[in-house]
């Protein structure tokens, strides 16, 4: 046991400095890319800008400045924007997180639920016009990019119709913080959620009917049947549940990487001051500090994800278990 | 849709002030301000039009509509000083009864720690603008025991600060009216205080800044105003700030009431909806800008006058008008001067009928068949040209007109859009052997030496560096000369040197090392709950003269 979370940490450690090299490799190789002009300021003169190369440390060669940076980042914890000296990072990320938070938990419970219903739904009335209509629809949330549903969802709630009584209480985009407002916490994300989910409901609907319809000619689903239980619990209490292995490693996946900053695109359509928005803006200003500071974190967050995933899967497949013993 | 936008706009007037009405907070938006709060470092103009509420210089410019045309004006002293010694010395005596946010009486000891401060903190404008302060140099080599010895003296007894200059410097006064040369405490940190503000001496103070999600402002409870002029009472009692939202989205909610002012400009596509159903909510004002093609003098073919010559008489201006908006929105600009500065004086050198000798009043259209002359002569045409542009909607189809333009006089002309932070500072650097880069200016005080000087001095041409705002490479001693008469004799004689700049103005652009292309007009857009919108030149809209109903 302890040489697998050892082996884990190893691991997770490998990735992480293979990342963090990258990240520092590719800005330092960007044209243009050398941040001291920024830094010290439109028309500034050479003196100053020779003093805040000095002070910044990109006189020193790169191997140095990788080390201090990552020092910043890990041990001091005080790393400083490029764009704004005074704005440190790390606690910028971690300010940025609830929301991203809110975001992808509120929309994880709609997808969840929307396409465990849905196809649920859809295999226990296999190739009737529900299963057929319920899969369409799901191919249709699968084929929207999520900026443009969310940009339709502005136009609609905030433009062409925010004055009828449909939309009237869409508040301005942006963030409400829970604490602050649980009500308006709710308006402000529920837009978002439903955007965000679109896609995933699409996708895990159709993954899960498939799953399902394969898993109803095992032996233990006829073993299930054959011991006169009705159909109804044959599907819920045999069929779902295995077939939410494969569910459960995808949402785990994916559940990750949005949390890490992969919601990205909702968050800047919508305005929310996440972890996606603040890589966003990163990129944009090419601040290197806030890009090593956002890709660290998300790549944490996968790995541990990851790390759950194969926990769950243990609690919900026996043969894992068993395997395991 | 631009051209409909444009007329629709150019039969618009300005929102008219209301009866004056304290109180309320004003809402505003932005995609984000992006900058440190403190102002001995922050330049970029979003926080600058912030800091101006925060903070007060020793001098200023008026804060109201209208063109700036005498300079600077006293804040912080009580009289503008003469330049005495020949334009070496300057003593400012302090107003009385001034308080700092955190209620400490505003002294010269501030005063001259602040300067100190300018070059602690590497302040950007410390070199380029108070180098010239006896000491400066120490303070440029070891910031942190900066004492400006001798540059900066404190008479506590006369309430008054001497500043001694190594050289006259016509434009002192005008660079102690940009925000950078505010005034803080004595005791503030000599080091940036990023989302830390120092106190300040204006209407309004920080109470809360999250440069990813907003900043708040509140009264200042010691600001009692000296000068309307220079620092005007605030309504508004309180100013929350909120960062996030993209342009199009900014549009919608000041629309919907939702906020009350836009930071960032509305964008072209939904000018004809923001002209068309909301008239009496926009405001469209001139300052003085330049956008233009900066043509690197030292790298091919960009090194024959004549083929700079060439270019200047072939671009359309007029397309690029179109591109910017249209007519209501920005005009063509013939020279580096902008309309409406001191020292601008209309002269086209590059158009059809025109010459550098015998320039137009104004741009009246493109001479390709002179263009193509010239190109001729100076056996260049074939040769490849890469137009360097930032990567926005606005500037590549501006830089790809400019590409047909170059096509239709014979080269090979492409264009390379680049990361908007970093085309700038990438333009500049020589090393990266930058043909031409289209960009723009925006001086920092409204001066003429703030554009030609600043922009095409050889002072300003740093080869090889991220910071060579002369990013033509141009250097020509006569000009340089001339341009030195312009400030000195400026400083005696107002109406004199101005002809000197204008004169300056028309030596640079007959050396061409730039196209210039538009000048653009700002437009504000504010929510209905807002009146009183007063833009000024140098501020942008006064936010603390928003007011809410």
């Amino acid at each position: 046991m302890l040489m697998t979370i050892l082996r884990r940490l190893g691991q997770t450690l490998f990735v992480l400095t293979g990342i963090s090299v990258l990240v520092f490799g590719v800005f330092f190789a960007t044209p243009g890319a050398d941040p001291t002009a920024r830094i010290a300021g439109r028309n500034a003169s050479p003196q100053t800008m020779a003093q805040v190369r000095h002070e910044y440390g990109f006189d020193r060669p790169l191997p140095v400045q990788y080390a201090t940076m990552m020092k910043k980042l890990f041990v001091t914890r005080d790393l400083t924007s490029y764009v704004d000296r005074g704005e440190k990072v790390v606690p910028e990320v971690f300010k940025a997180a609830p929301v991203t938070l809110s975001l992808v938990t509120g929309a994880a419970i709609i997808w969840v639920v929307v396409s465990i219903t849905m196809g649920t739904l859809a295999a226990a009335l296999r190739g009737s016009w529900v299963d057929r209509g319920l899969m369409m629809l799901g191919l249709i949330g699968i084929s929207m990019p999520v900026f443009w549903v969310g940009q339709v969802a502005n136009l609609l709630s905030q433009s062409r119709y925010h004055d009828t009584i449909v939309f009237r209480w869409v508040p301005a985009l942006g963030y409400v913080p829970f604490t602050e407002s649980p009500w308006g916490w709710f308006k402000a994300l529920v837009l978002a959620w439903i955007t965000l989910a679109i896609l995933f409901i699409g996708l895990y609907s159709r993954v899960l009917r498939a799953d399902l319809i394969a898993v109803s000619g095992e032996d233990f689903m006829r073993t299930a049947r054959a011991k006169g239980l009705s159909p109804t619990r044959v599907l819920l209490r045999h069929g779902l549940r295995t077939s939410l292995v494969t569910f459960v490693s995808l949402f785990g996946m994916d559940f990750a990487q949005l949390v890490g900053g992969g919601a990205l695109l909702t968050e800047v359509v919508f305005g929310l001051q996440g972890v996606g928005r603040l890589t966003y803006q990163a990129l944009t200003n090419l601040d290197l500090p806030l890009i090593m500071a956002t890709v660290m974190y998300s790549a944490v967050f996968v790995v541990i994800a990851n790390a759950l995933v194969d926990m769950v899967y243990i609690v919900l497949d026996p043969r894992v278990r068993d395997g395991r013993a | 849709m631009r051209r409909r936008a444009a007329i629709f706009f150019a039969a618009m007037v300005p929102v008219c002030a209301a009866q004056a009405a304290p109180g309320g907070t004003l809402r505003l938006t932005a995609h984000a301000i992006g900058s440190t709060l403190d102002p001995h470092i922050a330049y970029l103009q979003l926080q600058l039009q912030v800091s101006a509420t925060v903070y007060d210089g020793l001098m200023t410019y008026p804060k109201a509509a209208g063109p700036v045309t005498g300079g600077a004006i006293p804040d912080l002293a009580d009289v503008r000083p003469v330049p005495q010694d020949g334009g070496l010395t300057y003593v400012f005596h302090l107003r009385d009864g001034v308080r700092f946010s955190n209620g400490k009486a505003v002294d010269v000891e501030d005063v001259a720690a602040s300067f100190r401060r300018m070059f602690k903190v590497h302040g950007p404008t410390a070199g380029s603008y108070f180098g010239v302060l006896v000491g400066a140099d120490a303070c440029l080599k070891d910031a942190e025991h900066c004492a400006l010895a001798g540059g900066v003296v404190a008479d506590p007894a006369q309430h008054t600060v001497t500043f001694h200059l190594t050289r006259p410097d016509p434009d002192f006064l005008n660079q102690l009216g940009f925000a950078q040369a505010a005034i803080v405490p004595a005791d503030t940190p000599a080091h940036d205080m990023g989302n830390e503000a120092p106190f300040g001496t204006g209407p309004y103070r920080y109470v809360r800044y999250s440069p990813n999600g907003g900043m708040t402002l509140e009264r200042n409870p010691y600001f009692r105003e000296w000068s309307h002029e220079a620092q005007p009472a605030a309504y508004p009692d309180r100013i929350e700030y909120r960062f996030g939202l993209d342009e199009e989205a900014e549009v919608s909610a000041v629309e919907n009431g939702q906020y009350d002012w836009m930071g960032d400009g509305v964008p072209l596509d939904r000018l004809g909806e923001v002209g068309r159903r909301y008239t009496d909510r926009v405001t469209i004002s001139d300052f003085p800008n330049i956008y233009y093609l900066a043509l690197n003098v030292n790298e091919a073919p960009f090194n024959d006058v004549r083929v700079r010559q060439a270019l200047n008489y072939a671009v359309n201006r007029h397309a690029m008008v179109i591109h910017e908006g249209g007519e209501a929105l920005a005009q063509p600009a013939c020279q580096m001067l902008p309309i409406g500065l001191a020292g601008f004086e209309p002269s086209c050198a590059y158009t059809v009928g025109a010459a550098p000798d015998h320039p137009a009043h104004a741009w009246k259209a493109p001479d390709l068949d002179r263009a193509r002359a010239l190109v001729r002569a100076s056996g260049t045409a074939g040769q490849t040209v890469v137009i360097v542009a930032p990567a926005g909607a606005t500037y590549l189809a501006i830089a790809t007109e400019l590409r047909s333009t170059l096509e239709s006089l014979g080269y090979v002309a492409s264009v390379r859009g680049i990361n908007q932070a970093v085309q700038f500072t990438y333009i500049q650097n020589s090393a990266n052997h930058v043909q031409a880069g289209l960009t723009g200016w925006i001086a920092d005080y409204p001066a003429p030496a703030a554009f030609v000087q600043t922009l095409f001095s050889c002072a300003s041409f740093h080869p090889r560096s991220d910071n060579s705002i002369n990013m033509s490479g141009f250097c020509d001693p006569a000009i340089d000369a001339l341009m030195d008469r312009a400030g000195t004799v400026s400083m005696t004689d107002m109406p004199a040197g101005l002809a000197l700049w204008a004169q300056a103005d028309r030596a640079i652009m007959e050396k061409a090392p730039a196209v210039p292309l538009t000048q653009i007009r700002r437009i504000d857009f504010v929510g209905p709950r807002v009146h009183n919108v007063v833009v000024s030149p140098v501020y942008q809209l006064l936010l603390s003269q928003l007011q809410v109903r």
